[in-house]
This record gives structure tokens, sequence and C-alpha cells, in this order.
């Protein structure tokens, strides 16, 4: 049986950029079928999963995590080959200048342009340029030869490789948020204490988008996200400005920018950690934001917890984690479950 | 042009930051060591390797390359398992966010370059120029200060970590192009004409410190003592945006040679015309003042030795994704190539 790690390796480096998760759908699909007591893909390729437990819970409780990662799309191609693109989700601009890509449909490289040092006039030194005004170069010289290769829509997403570095640290372009996904698949296919529904939503990136269809559909009580969330103990940061820190446990989110969380939730969550010793922060500034939103105000509403990894240069090529935290996560979530919430 | 990339790959893979260029001594050795009768280091670090003509008195010709790539040098251990560097050569700070490097201390490691979270932001901040000062590279391990120094020691050198690929058609991606593309079009040439007999001894030059100023190639010339030379080195492609007068140098239509006060008028004719006949793709290029290249260098070692200083147009220059078609990597090959086997210049001004 494959390991965790493995899975969460395979996931990270398939490419699926959000309204593209297809492949990383089919795999998850590959890994549960036979251990699911249902599963379903609905119209827009959101998976929802449900997985009966020895008993049954006293709420309708869903686990969720969301496929999609962030990425890029080609909104025109220029008369001398190059390829105007925005971004998939949002991605700071100083983390694309000069990137390598690979285009989703054939795994194609593509180089976004930037300028040589040499030939930066005064003032644009070290200047990032906004997105609108980077190019993805392919390789080709005209339009035509461009247009042979790529159309407006194609996608593309960071060209790196999962990779374990330093002390017990993983390096990915997509821990946002195949991380869920992979405990997520991790659960269902273990013995589980109660029934319990899971979703694997689709564009989250973009605005939660997957959340609020598989909220109407399921309509849980209880909602509980697993999701990466953005770690900035990077040197010289305070740490009142770090919002969690990587090393630092499972990350609980008490408010972000779009949800104000179950309180009764957050409280269970901190217990469960301090009775088993499990490491757990909480997130210490208000920012971000996930799929709760999309639950809290589905339907007729969902109380929601949200358990996140403190994930370094979260949205870039190289996101970094600790894989204690993930492990930390892994732990305080099943514990989660094991109670009749 | 499989052959060319593939010599070219291999280059790429040996890490040679400005100063630390030994780090590919035994890689060319062991690799290219059979092109020539016999090869050597000097003292500032450049690779040599010589070819001897079987004619007496034959002239010699060198062949340079600059051998160092831009990279980084630490300049602090911090707590957390971040080290502060500064730049080895000019790179442009805002590609440096997120970008993965090497790190050669005791051991070789992996680092990230740390990048802002967007909550730590202010508000336009992504519109203000970055500063080295403001970037940190993250190595992943879980010590303090006194633990990292243990392993990496204050003037370490950090190489970007992103591999050579073939892109689309004919064009490759590498950190290292410049100037690996330039030293894999010598060899490649020296390939074409291994055991013919030349009129010509060859000396090949892997020069060290182009980066960072002109320590290796003077020296080194100096060494070999060459009666006249060829400057290999990377040129900027015209890209959409740049000056109408870089059109000069496209992607894919040759290689580029120089007409240059910094490079001999008599023998780059000689070469321009050699082309020309032999129906190789070039492109000319007028640099009225420094070259940005070893050409000077060179020219001014010793009594003053002829240079004819040839490019290979590369896009992205000094970021981890310099881009190159190999088809003008091809036509510096064939072109040197033709040299060696014609000698239609002889490294004499006429009276």
């Amino acid at each position: 049986m494959e390991t965790f790690w493995k899975i969460l390796k395979d996931y990270c480096d398939i490419p699926a950029p959000s309204g593209l998760e297809k492949a990383v759908r089919r795999r998850i699909i590959e890994d549960i079928r036979n251990f699911a007591t249902d599963y379903h893909t609905d119209a827009t390729g959101n998976l929802i999963v449900f997985k009966k437990g020895r008993k049954e819970r006293k709420n309708k409780l869903l686990v969720a995590a969301h496929m999609d990662e962030v990425g890029f799309m080609v909104t025109y191609v220029c008369d001398d080959g190059t390829l105007c693109f925005d971004t998939v989700g949002g991605i700071d601009r100083r983390v694309v200048s000069g990137r390598r890509l690979r285009f989703c449909k054939d795994g194609m490289i593509g180089i976004v342009g930037s300028k040589a040092i040499h030939m930066q006039k005064k003032g644009e030194r070290g200047v990032c340029e906004p997105i609108t005004d980077m190019r993805i170069d392919i390789g080709c010289d005209s339009k035509e030869a461009a247009e042979k290769l790529v159309q407006i829509g194609d996608c593309a997403v960071f060209a790196t490789d999962f990779e374990e570095f330093g002390d017990g640290m993983i390096k990915s372009k997509a821990l946002d948020d195949r991380f869920g996904c992979a405990l997520m698949v991790d659960m269902i296919r273990s013995d589980l204490e109660y029934d319990t529904y899971f979703s694997f939503n689709t564009c989250e990136e973009i605005g939660c988008d997957g959340a609020k269809e598989v909220s109407f559909q399921v309509q849980p009580d209880i909602a509980v996200v697993l999701e990466s969330t953005t770690a900035g103990d990077v040197c010289g940061v305070p740490d009142t400005m770090c919002a969690c820190k990587a090393r630092g446990g499972a990350v609980i989110s008490h408010m972000d920018n779009g949800t104000i969380y179950d309180k009764e939730l957050v409280r269970l969550a901190m217990d469960i950690a301090k009775e088993n010793d499990i490491p757990a922060q909480l997130k210490n500034i208000v920012a971000g934001g996930n799929d709760a939103r999309s639950f809290q105000t589905g339907a007729a509403g969902a109380r929601v917890l949200a358990i996140s990894a403190p994930t370094r240069y979260i949205h870039s090529a190289s996101s970094v984690v600790a894989k204690e935290d993930l492990i930390s996560v892994g732990r305080l979530v099943k514990k989660l479950l094991e109670r009749n919430i | 042009m499989n052959r060319i990339f593939e010599i070219a790959a291999g280059l790429t893979q040996v890490p040679g930051v400005s100063g630390e260029e030994e780090r590919s001594f035994p890689y060319l050795k062991e690799t290219f060591g059979h092109l020539f009768d016999e090869v050597g280091v000097t003292p500032v670090s450049s690779f040599y390797g010589i070819r001897h003509s079987k004619k007496p008195n034959a002239p010699t010709i060198l062949m340079d390359a600059h051998l160092d790539t831009i990279g980084f040098v630490v300049t602090e251990c911090c707590d957390g398992g971040f080290l502060k560097v500064l730049p080895v050569g000019g790179t442009s700070e805002k590609i440096l966010p997120a970008s993965e490097v090497w790190i050669h201390g005791k051991e070789t490691i992996q680092g990230i370059f740390a990048s802002k979270p967007p909550h730590l932001q202010e508000p336009g901040e992504a519109e203000k120029p970055m500063r080295m000062s403001d970037l940190s590279i993250d190595t992943g391990l879980n010590c303090k200060k006194e633990e990292l120094e243990k392993i990496i020691r204050i003037g370490t050198y950090v190489s970007f970590k992103s591999s050579c690929e073939r892109m689309n058609g004919q064009c490759a991606v590498s950190p290292y192009f410049d100037d690996r593309i330039c030293a894999a079009s010598i060899l490649r040439a020296l390939e074409l004409v291994e055991g013919e007999e030349l009129g010509a001894n060859i000396a090949f030059q892997f020069s060290s410190r182009e980066e960072t100023g002109i320590a290796g190639a003077r020296t080194t010339a100096y060494h070999l003592n060459p009666d006249f030379g060829f400057v290999l080195d990377v040129c900027h492609a015209y890209t959409e945006g740049c000056d109408e007068s870089r059109k000069c140098c496209y992607m894919g239509k040759g290689c580029v040679i120089s007409y240059a006060p910094q490079t001999t008028r008599t023998f780059t004719e000689a070469v321009h015309a050699l082309a020309v006949k032999e129906k190789i793709p070039i492109q000319l290029m007028g640099e009225s003042g420094h070259t940005g290249t070893n050409s000077n260098a060179i020219q001014t070692a010793r009594g003053g030795i002829p240079v004819c200083l040839i490019s290979v147009p590369l896009k992205n220059m000094h970021t981890a994704n310099e881009i190159v078609d190999l088809r003008d990597a091809r036509a510096a090959a064939d072109l040197l190539a033709a040299f060696l086997r014609k000698l239609p210049y002889l490294g004499k001004e006429e009276d």
C-alpha cells in the first residue's frame, strides 16, 4: 500500500489549476474507489464521497479540501509568438517574473520572460512589472507558429517538482491544497468511527466556487475544511506578524478575511490538541480565506472549522511545509472525527 | 543539434560561480580531456586544453568561453535556518523570490529564496524595487545561527537550482547558458575536426571570473600565449519592447559576429567572409565601445592579441531561465570548424 507521503507527492506533481481539476480527480477516484461507501462527481467536477462509519453521527459532517491549484491562463497570442497571460488565483507578481512554467495539456515548457539586468533602464532595477506586461515565451517567433501549439484559454502551472529538503521540509507548487486531498484520501481508506462526508472541491483559488455547489448538494451541519495557510515566519518578520509558523503545529483559524469560525468548534479543536499532545497554533492575524466561507453561507448555513498546514511562500513555485506539521494536522483531524459531533 | 544540446546540458549541470570554478574541473577533464593533447588549470581557476598541430611553426589559435556563472555568496547566517546573501555578478532581484538554489557549503544543500507573504506587504509594495537586503534564503534547517555556521560559513557560494531542458522547436533553457552554451559550441567544433590534420595549434580556454571582471581571461591568455583568438560569449536576443537597435540579433537567425574597436577588424572581416562563403547563418552587431565580454582582456594581454568576437543570442540573461536557439550555437560551432580547416587569417596586420 502506498504511503501517505507517496500519495502526497503524486498529487502535488499533477498540474491542475482551477477549472482543470480532472487529472487530480481521476487519480483520487482511483485511490478511493475500493474504500468509499459511495462517491460521485457532480455536474461541475466536484467529487463527493460518503464513508460509512461504525456508528451514525449526531450531525451531518463534511470534511473538505480543494483539488485546484493556482496557475496561469493564456489570454492572447502575440504577433512575435509570445503569450499574454493572467494568473488563475492570486499569485504575487514577484514570484512570476523569470519563471519556468509547464502547460497542462502536453507538458510543454514556457518561460515568463524577464528583461536582462543589463537592459533595464534606471528605475526598472528590481521593480517587478505587472502581470499584464509579462509574456510567456514558448520558443516561437511568430503568432502563426505559436498558434499551432497553444490557444487562448490554455493553462500552465509552475514547473517544479515535489522534493524534500532541510530538516524534514517539503517543497512543491501545489501543497495548497493537495495536502488536504491526500489527508482525506488517507482517512477514506481507513476505518472511521462515524459516518462522514468528504468533498474534493473545484475552483477554490478563484472564489471558493466548488464549495458553494457542494454545500447545496450535501447540506452539512458541520463543515471541516483542510487547507494550507500562509506562514510568515521568515527571516526578519516579528512573531506578531507571522500569522502562523512552520513547525508550530496544526493551524486553527478563528477568523480570516472570509469567515468568522464557529467558536465551539475552535475550542473543541484546541482542547483535542491539548489532550492528545498534538502541536497546534491559532492563526494570529486576520488574513486569507478558504472554502469555509462558502460552507458557512451555503444553503441554510453550516458551522465551520478550518484546520491548516502552515505553509511558507504559498501560491509560488516553492511552497514549503514541515512534515511534522502535516502529521499534526492529520492527527488532530482524525481525533476530531472520532468524536460524535 | 542533439549533440550540441547534450554537451551543453552536461556543462550546465556543473556549478561554477565566479570564484569557485574549480568545482567543474573534474567533470571537464573527465568528459573532454580526450579532445586535447594536454589540459591544465591556472592559478586563478581557469581551465584550458591544448591540441598541437604536427605542422612546424604552426600558429596557436585561442578559443575562449568563460566558465564562471553568476550566483550569490553568503554574508550572514541567521536564526531559523535563514541566510543573507549578496549577488556574485549581476542579477535582477525581482526574479528571486521563491526561486530554488543550491548552497555549496560543507555539503551541497537545497534552499529557497524567501518571499514576503502578501499579508505582510504594504499597499503598493509590489510596485517598488526589491532590494537584496530584503531577501533571504530558507535552508529548511531547523537551527540557530551558530549551528548553521558549522555547515555554511560566510563566503559560501550559492547557485541557481534548475535543470537544462529542451523547449519547443530548437530552443533550450537552463540557468547557465551564459556562457556554457558557447563552451559547447567550441567543444563541438573541436569534435567536428577531431582526427583531422590542422595547420594550427588550438588553445581552448574556459576562463574564470568573467562575470566579476576579467581576471581569468587576461591571465590565461598570457599563459597560453596565442597568436590570435576567438572570444565566444552570449548576447541579448531581440525581444518585444527592446530598443530598435537590438533587432540586429534575433533568436534562430545565426551566430553573431561583432564589429568593434575591442576586436580586430581584419580578423573579423576574414571570419565574416568565410561565413558568407560557407553559407553559415550569421548576424552582425556593431559595438562601438565595450563589448561586455572577455574580448578586451584578451586583446590587451601580452603585447596585444588579435581577437574576433562571436556570440550566441540569448534571452533572459542572468536569470534561472536563459533561453538559446540551438541552431545559433550550431552555427558558431560550424564557423569555428570551418575556420580551423581553412585558416583564412593568420594573425598578421599589413604594414
